[in-house]
């Protein structure tokens, strides 16, 4: 009985609430252990463990570590939960009395908000960012606080607004923690009035300080206006910070809303929000100066990391208090970004929200592609891309309007009638359709994922090419036999057929680009690069001009008299510029695969031995995907021996790639002059052949008399071609 | 009070009459934790959380592994408030963290079970 007392009484000791709180089994009690265990443990040997039967010492080491702040979530320190924060005064409301105060908090509060977004935007968990707020975990705290309340709503539904796009598009890819929003409260009833709200305040605070501004003999007047603070000389600065804080948090709601709307019909609203959002970023970046003057309190010593305008350490955020609903993920120490980081990131992310709405929504695939790999070269954040990726693909449909099957018909350069053919009710057409869509998701998504999502997909599209010509075959049996003229199908399945092989050598063209941009090619690589880019290149060149001529044909044969068909026929017999354009890039690549080639067999030099693997391996990894898709056939690692083991000076000189290149450049240019973007880069890619072109020359006069010639790569011209560059040591 | 630091001392006198670890009562010791294994098992740790879980395994530092854990936490420092809970599955308790350990057992159980000095 004794026992049993001092049991209790321990139990109570040490825990006094989980006893009753927790339950034990149904006619069982709870007793300590602790006592036994000690014992127990000081007679285990070192390294010994007590564990049953089904123990398992890997298994185990899986474990989470409790109180190991890598891993476990849940450590309680300043607070054991937001109302005991609340209760401790945390976040006062108002936050302060005096309203001087009071107003500075509040922007303080605004400008950290911002700078959480932007750290949420860049892949940390929401809870531990925008929702280490408690003023925005408590919406019925804030009530009173109208001010404060209007911006935690359009906060909340500005989140939930972002979080639905991203979560749509499903192009968050490794950052999947960015949707997280379990347990917080995004749909917080009265939210979705927050614009008017907001409205009714920024109407406010523009009387308050027209009334600041007004002279004192008119002043009277507006009498009836309460100042927004105490302090007369302060009003101004005051209100104009509010005003534009305010200002940018609705246009930029207005923004998501507007480019939500189906098939872009917001664009152009959008665009107008994106200007204003744009321009109130720039007042709130100036407000910084007032702000900082007049900060009261403790600031922080760095400009650069200070997380707020004024410096000061914002009122009513704790980041522990939330970091447990971001589990799964292991807890992380989130570094916010800095304030002006954050305004940084926002006028990014306006930059390319504003790309997306200018496009023109064109129906040719092809235009869509280049704007696509456009809009990608300045390297847009996650939620630009989802929208981006929204827009492009609703229902099933390109811009949920079109129907991909016109698209492609379009693309295959068919004529208009070809997309309500019954063809697209074939098993084949409907799957490359998929395909399609597909396709242009993964170009939504960042470099490295849609680099390696590319490469996969390959293998689909020759699956589908073999698929569809299959059935091809068996249409043009059964076809002959029953007509002698040549059907409708027979040519759309020649011509998609076609366009098919050329989007597929697109795509392996874009999966080596990107290769570049990665920086996933050591120098010693460029060769084989190079060649494989060749290779590619001349396969993509030949489908492209077989398409063109095809599309060209059926489009006479449809008797269409066009007014310039003289000129037409002028230009049947040269090459389209387009794969001329291609056949430039070609004779570049070509041309330092021959360079490299003759440099590493004559010179010995650019060579670079890997002691973890041999050449050949190298080449099965970065270019595995591309063999295993057959991509193009007939093509593997002795082909690229072989046509490069010989290469010499005394060959190339005679026949100069780079020459061709830059007559190539130079004659096309005048094709595309209302092309920017594709004459700039015709221009780089003169570039290059003019400079390797010289280069070229000097290493044949020179090289085989100089062993001290050094030559390097370098991308100073072009981002995936290099410029050689020589030099004497 | 007394009684528990009682206790301490009976245990520490077993302790050093088993010292070349042969001793039929130290293993006794380790046996009668080993019927322990798959109970249920409440352990308190500094920062005032309380994790309830199978009794997996421990080893020699005292470092507790339980299976099936439900982590609970008072909403207030101020006792008593309600709780909130949440599954972590398989943990690993430091000995230097766990400030109390419980298992679950019927009444009559509790003595003999629990009791280091026979």
């Amino acid at each position: 009985m004794d026992c049993e007392i001092s049991e209790k009484a321990s139990m109570d000791r040490h825990a006094p609430q989980p006893t009753s709180s927790i339950p034990a089994t149904e006619n069982t009690v709870w007793a300590d252990a602790s006592p036994l265990l000690e014992a127990a443990c000081r007679e285990l040997r070192d390294g010994e463990l007590i564990h049953g039967e089904n123990f398992n010492l890997f298994a185990a080491m899986s474990a989470l570590e409790i109180m190991d702040p890598k891993m476990d979530s849940g450590i309680i320190s300043r607070y054991c939960s937001v109302d005991e924060a609340i209760e401790d005064g945390a976040a006062p409301i108002p936050i302060s009395f005096d309203k001087t105060t009071d107003v500075q908090c509040t922007i303080d509060i605004m400008d950290y908000l911002l700078a959480c977004e932007a750290t949420w935007h860049k892949g940390h968990s929401l809870a531990q960012t925008v929702f280490s707020c408690i003023y925005l975990l408590r919406p019925e705290r804030t009530a009173s606080h109208t001010l404060l309340d209007s911006f935690c709503k359009v906060i909340r539904a500005t989140c939930k607004a972002v979080v639905s796009v991203v979560s749509d598009a499903r192009t968050h890819e490794e950052e999947d923690l960015f949707i997280m929003a379990y347990g917080l409260p995004l749909n917080v009833h009265g939210d979705d009035k927050c614009l008017s709200l907001l409205n009714a305040v920024e109407e406010n605070i523009s009387r308050q300080l027209r009334a600041c501004k007004a002279p004192s003999s008119k002043r009277k007047v507006l009498e009836d206006i309460e100042p927004l603070q105490a302090n007369p000389d302060l009003e101004e600065g005051y209100c104009k910070a509010l005003l534009c804080r305010i200002r940018f948090r609705k246009h930029f709601f207005h923004v998501l809303t507007c480019m939500k709307r189906p098939q872009g019909r917001g664009m152009e609203l959008a665009r107008k929000h994106i200007a204003t959002c744009i321009s109130e970023l720039e007042s709130i970046y100036k407000s910084a100066e007032f702000l900082l003057s007049n900060a009261s309190g403790t600031c922080e010593d760095g400009m650069e990391d200070r997380t707020t305008a004024s410096g000061c350490q914002p009122v009513g955020f704790d980041t522990s208090l939330n970091c447990r609903i971001s589990a799964p993920t292991p807890p992380r120490s989130i570094k916010l970004l800095s304030w002006i980081k954050a305004i940084e990131y926002f006028e990014k992310l306006l930059q390319d929200l504003d790309l997306i709405c200018s496009f023109m929504l064109d129906p040719s695939l092809e235009v869509l592609l280049h704007f696509l790999v456009q809009f990608q070269k300045s390297q847009p954040d996650l939620v630009a891309r989802a929208h981006l990726q929204l827009l492009l693909v609703q229902d099933g449909k390109l811009y949920g309007r079109d129907p991909i099957f016109s698209v492609i018909t379009r693309a295959a350069g068919l004529p208009e009638a070809a997309k309500n053919h019954d063809i697209q009710k074939n098993e084949y057409i409907i799957q490359l359709g998929q395909l399609v869509i597909n396709m242009l998701k993964i170009l939504c998504t960042n470099a490295a994922w849609q680099r390696r999502k590319l490469g996969k997909i390959l293998q689909d599209w020759r699956v589908i090419y073999v698929q569809l010509e299959l059935a091809f075959t068996k249409e043009y049996r059964e076809v002959s036999n029953n007509s002698n003229n040549e059907s409708a199908s027979v040519r759309i399945f020649k011509q998609i057929l076609v366009w098919i092989e050329e989007q597929t050598y697109w795509i392996a063209h874009r999966f080596l680009i990107l290769g570049f941009e990665l920086d996933l090619y050591a120098p010693g690589e460029y060769c084989m690069v190079y060649w494989y880019l060749y290779v590619i290149l001349i396969k993509l060149s030949e489908k492209t001009q077989i398409k063109m001529s095809a599309a060209d044909g059926t489009a006479k044969r449809k008797g269409k008299k066009r007014k310039d068909s003289p000129k037409d026929l002028a230009r049947e017999s040269r090459i389209p510029p387009a794969v001329l354009f291609l056949q430039c890039q070609m004779y570049l690549a070509e041309g330092l695969t021959v360079l490299l080639a003759a440099l590493k067999n004559e010179l010995m030099i650019l060579q670079s031995p890997s002691p973890f693997n041999s050449e050949h391996e190298r080449f099965i990894q970065h270019f595995e995907l591309l063999q295993k898709a057959c991509i193009p056939d007939h093509v593997s690692y002795p082909s690229f021996k072989e046509s490069t083991a010989y290469a010499r000076f005394s060959t190339i000189v005679v026949y100069n790639y780079f020459k061709d290149a830059q007559k190539i450049a130079k004659e096309i240019k005048s094709s595309f002059s209302n092309d920017p973007d594709r004459l700039a880069e015709l221009r780089k890619l003169e570039l290059v052949a003019e400079h390797n072109s010289v280069a070229l020359n000097v290493i044949c006069q020179v090289g085989a008399l100089d062993p001290s010639l050094k030559v390097s790569l370098e991308f100073i011209h072009h981002p995936c071609f290099a410029t050689a560059i020589v030099k004497r040591s | 009070m007394d009684n528990d630091a009682e206790q301490v001392m009976e245990i520490s006198s077993t302790v050093s009459g088993s010292s070349d670890g042969s001793n039929p009562k130290s293993s006794s010791l380790v046996s009668r934790v080993r019927k322990l294994l798959f109970r249920k098992m409440l352990v308190g740790i500094k920062d005032g959380r309380f994790f309830l879980g199978t009794f997996h395994c421990i080893d020699k530092q005292g470092n507790i592994i339980l299976q099936d854990t439900v982590e609970y936490r008072s909403t207030r420092r101020s006792s008593p408030s309600p709780m909130e809970q949440r599954c972590l599955g398989l943990i690993l308790i430091p000995s230097s963290c766990r400030t109390s350990c419980h298992v679950d057992c019927s009444i009559e159980e509790q003595l003999s079970l629990l009791k280091v000095q026979e």
